[in-house]
């Protein structure tokens, strides 16, 4: 199927035309179009802007960007998907895919919004997770639904593995995968810590991390989760289903519990 | 808190190329040990092999009958990844399952060698392995636990790159490496290649390249050959966590034997192959159907259960050409190659083989710079627990600012 990748360069775009497998996922088009640039006059990357990468099963959260107006991962994001209908924006109706003069598939690739950009469409999305404070951790017990607890592991000792002070027996790790791409399609405008971050700190609370209440205090500032306008675009496009929504209509109850209380 | 003390400071300016889990490692042991660091990685970091790989946390078990060695290091340097990075660890430990008599009888060495390597493998009930994991094979013929566990392929290495930057070391993502400047037999200068695409020059002391299965081309700048060849290798991720526990085939080591859970994933591995050039590798549909035939042999519900991602990492294989049928897989140790021999000093090549042993691989590869450098500076990688890796980014935005 033929396609053309409009993908951000500077105020630009790099236009690259080519006939593509629309089973390939945009990070392997950009991937293979690099490939196949290398070894011409120019270096690959002044063809193919810059892009992050790292995991390529939407496990790093490193690939998000604006794929045809929509946050998405690059990496889980089929060709063959926007060549259907799809949504521009998070949360409108499906819309046919634009075609080109010579019938191929259009596909514009910006970086995420809110990001720090480096080049192209590789934008860190430093912002969105800085109010996270660095003592919060990552593991959560796993659902051990219709499983035996596992046995003492003479491995455990050595390590001393604790998490929130309980004996851990299965873990996992939080479904946030940091990408950036709740922040990217939040309308908020005024000063805002942002979904992801929000989210996190309701894990933590939910977790019962033993500095759960500095994590409610936190969310209490004025660009906390009162900034929040419940447009719920981030959780439209969370490719992780962590609903960072939900967890700051949570954390406003609980603050709102807490003024209450306060009161009485 | 991560500020551990750095005793003595060291003019000497150590230039490391790739920003994968090798580079990363190496990057904060020396920067603990005084040194001054600029690494560089042409795309993202851990954009090469390393943020692609399986995500198994190596107990050893697996080499401990070909390499009672190997594997003992491996059980050692997940008990300190496990403490130094523990965020980004999902420890659950491991099954090795046997489908067939054979398999089961395989089971008495393997249990031995593990033993003898220091990891503490022991025999689990059918039943009760079936209770710890409803998802396996009920054709099960045997089971032994083994302490293996997934971890993050980003995170892992991103926590050792932020305590590099928290000691002072210079990381520099999307800057390519594109010429190395040789006088009287030693490399000198590089020429580096920024984000913005203009190019600059700088001197170092030493130069180590961490580029995996990018080695061939980067020594090939100082007119090196060295003797790399890409091997890719598949993966194939599901929707679902079948498991929590690591499940191996306890057979010897082959490829689709090994199932890792990882957040809400289940993704099994590999495979190998060669290719002439380590950039822009995918699974072939073969490959697929392969490691999902593969996988349901352990787990059977992987068979049904909805494809995910297909991807696959490039192994630097030793071997001069794709057709090198002599080629041997560095898919277990490392290797650090110095070039001294081959006419150019200031410089080594550092082979990654597990990215579970970035830690002491990047110990032995410092010891070698620092001896070369005439500095007695000691590893003391191992004694503190590292930043969080999202402590990476808000390091990059501070620079910036
Ligand atoms: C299929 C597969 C599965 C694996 N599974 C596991 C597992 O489950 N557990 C485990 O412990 N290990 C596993 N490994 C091994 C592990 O992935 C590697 O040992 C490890 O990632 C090697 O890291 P590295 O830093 O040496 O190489 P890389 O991660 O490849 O880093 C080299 C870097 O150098 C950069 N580079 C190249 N040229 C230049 C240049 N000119 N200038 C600047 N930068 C440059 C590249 O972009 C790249 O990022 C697996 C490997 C494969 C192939
Ligand atoms: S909450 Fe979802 S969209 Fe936001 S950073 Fe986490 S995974 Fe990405
Ligand atoms: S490359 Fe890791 S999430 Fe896409």
């Amino acid at each position: 199927m033929r396609f053309v990748l409009y993908v951000r360069n500077g105020e630009g775009y790099s236009e690259l035309r080519a006939e593509l497998d629309p089973a390939m996922t945009v990070l392997d088009a950009l991937e293979s179009l690099r490939a196949a640039a290398e070894g011409g006059a120019k270096p690959a990357v002044a063809r193919v802007p810059h892009y992050r990468h790292s995991c390529h099963h939407g496990s790093c959260g490193t690939c998000s960007a604006v794929v045809n107006g929509l946050e998405s991962l690059m990496c889980l994001t089929r060709l063959g998907e926007l060549a259907a209908a799809r949504p521009r924006k998070p949360g409108a109706a499906p819309e046919p895919p634009e075609i080109a003069a010579d019938g191929a598939v259009i596909v514009r690739i910006d970086p995420i919004r809110r990001g720090a950009l480096v080049g192209g469409v590789a934008a860190r999305p430093d912002e969105a997770l800085r109010a996270i404070p660095e003592w919060l951790g990552y593991l959560r017990p796993a659902e051990a639904i219709d499983k035996a607890e596992l046995e003492g592991d003479p491995t455990r000792q050595a390590t001393g593995e604790v998490l929130s002070g309980r004996a851990p027996e299965r873990v996992r790790f939080e479904a946030c995968i940091e990408c950036g791409l709740c922040s990217s399609s939040c309308p908020v405008s005024v000063p805002f810590m942002g979904p992801a971050a929000l989210a996190a700190m309701n894990r933590g609370r939910e977790r019962g991390e033993a500095r759960a209440e500095e994590l409610l205090d936190s969310a209490a500032a004025p660009d906390g989760a009162a900034a929040c306008e419940r447009h719920l675009a981030c959780s439209r496009v969370c490719p992780q289903a962590v609903y960072p929504g939900k967890h700051i209509q949570l954390l406003k109850n609980a603050l709102a519990s807490l003024a209450a209380k306060m009161k009485a | 808190m991560f500020n551990p003390p750095v005793p003595h400071r060291h003019a000497a300016r150590v230039l490391i190329v790739g920003g994968g889990g090798s580079g990363a490692a190496l990057a904060y042991d020396l920067a603990l040990r005084g040194l001054s660091v600029l690494l560089v990685e042409k795309g993202e970091f851990t954009s090469g092999t390393t943020g692609r790989h399986h995500g198994q946390l190596h107990s050893g078990a697996r080499y401990a009958v070909g390499d009672r060695a190997i594997a003992r290091e491996c059980m050692q340097e997940t008990l300190i990844l496990r403490r130094i990075v523990p965020q980004a660890i999902e420890y659950n430990g491991g099954l090795f399952v046997a489908l067939s008599d054979d398999e089961a009888d395989y089971g008495d060495s393997f249990i031995s060698a593990c033993l003898e390597a220091g990891i503490p493998a022991r025999d689990a009930a059918t039943e009760k392995a079936r209770a710890w994991e409803p998802a396996l094979n009920p054709a099960a013929r045997r089971a032994v636990w083994v302490p293996d566990g997934s971890f993050d392929a980003y995170r892992v290495p991103a926590a050792f790159l932020a305590g590099a930057a928290a000691l002072g070391a210079e990381l520099r993502a999307f800057t390519e490496l594109v010429g190395i400047e040789l006088r009287g037999g030693r490399a000198v200068g590089a020429a580096l290649r920024g984000p913005d695409g203009r190019e600059e020059r700088l001197s170092f002391d030493y130069l180590v390249s961490a580029t995996g299965a990018w080695a061939g081309r980067v020594g090939a700048l100082a007119g090196l050959d060295v003797p790399i060849t890409p091997a890719p290798g598949a993966m194939l991720a599901v929707k679902g966590r079948l498991t929590d526990m690591v499940i191996s085939r306890l057979a010897p080591p082959g490829d689709g034997d090994i199932l890792v859970p990882q957040r809400g994933l289940s993704i099994i591995g590999s495979t190998q192959r060669r290719a002439d050039s380590p950039e822009g590798i995918l699974p072939t549909d073969e490959e697929i159907a392969y490691l999902k035939g593969r996988a349901a042999e352990l787990v059977p519900s992987f068979a049904d259960a909805p494809f995910h991602a297909a991807w696959a990492a490039a192994r630097p294989l030793a071997g001069r050409a794709s057709n090198d049928a002599e080629g041997r897989a560095i898919s277990r140790d490392f290797a650090v190659l110095d070039h001294a021999d081959d006419g150019v000093a200031g410089m080594c090549t550092l082979i990654g083989g597990k990215a579970t042993a970035l830690r002491v691989m990047a110990e032995k590869a410092a010891d070698e710079v620092c001896a070369r450098l005439g500095i007695a500076e000691p590893c003391r990688t191992a004694d503190f627990v590292l930043p969080s890796w999202r402590a990476l980014g808000a390091f990059a935005a501070r620079k910036e600012a």
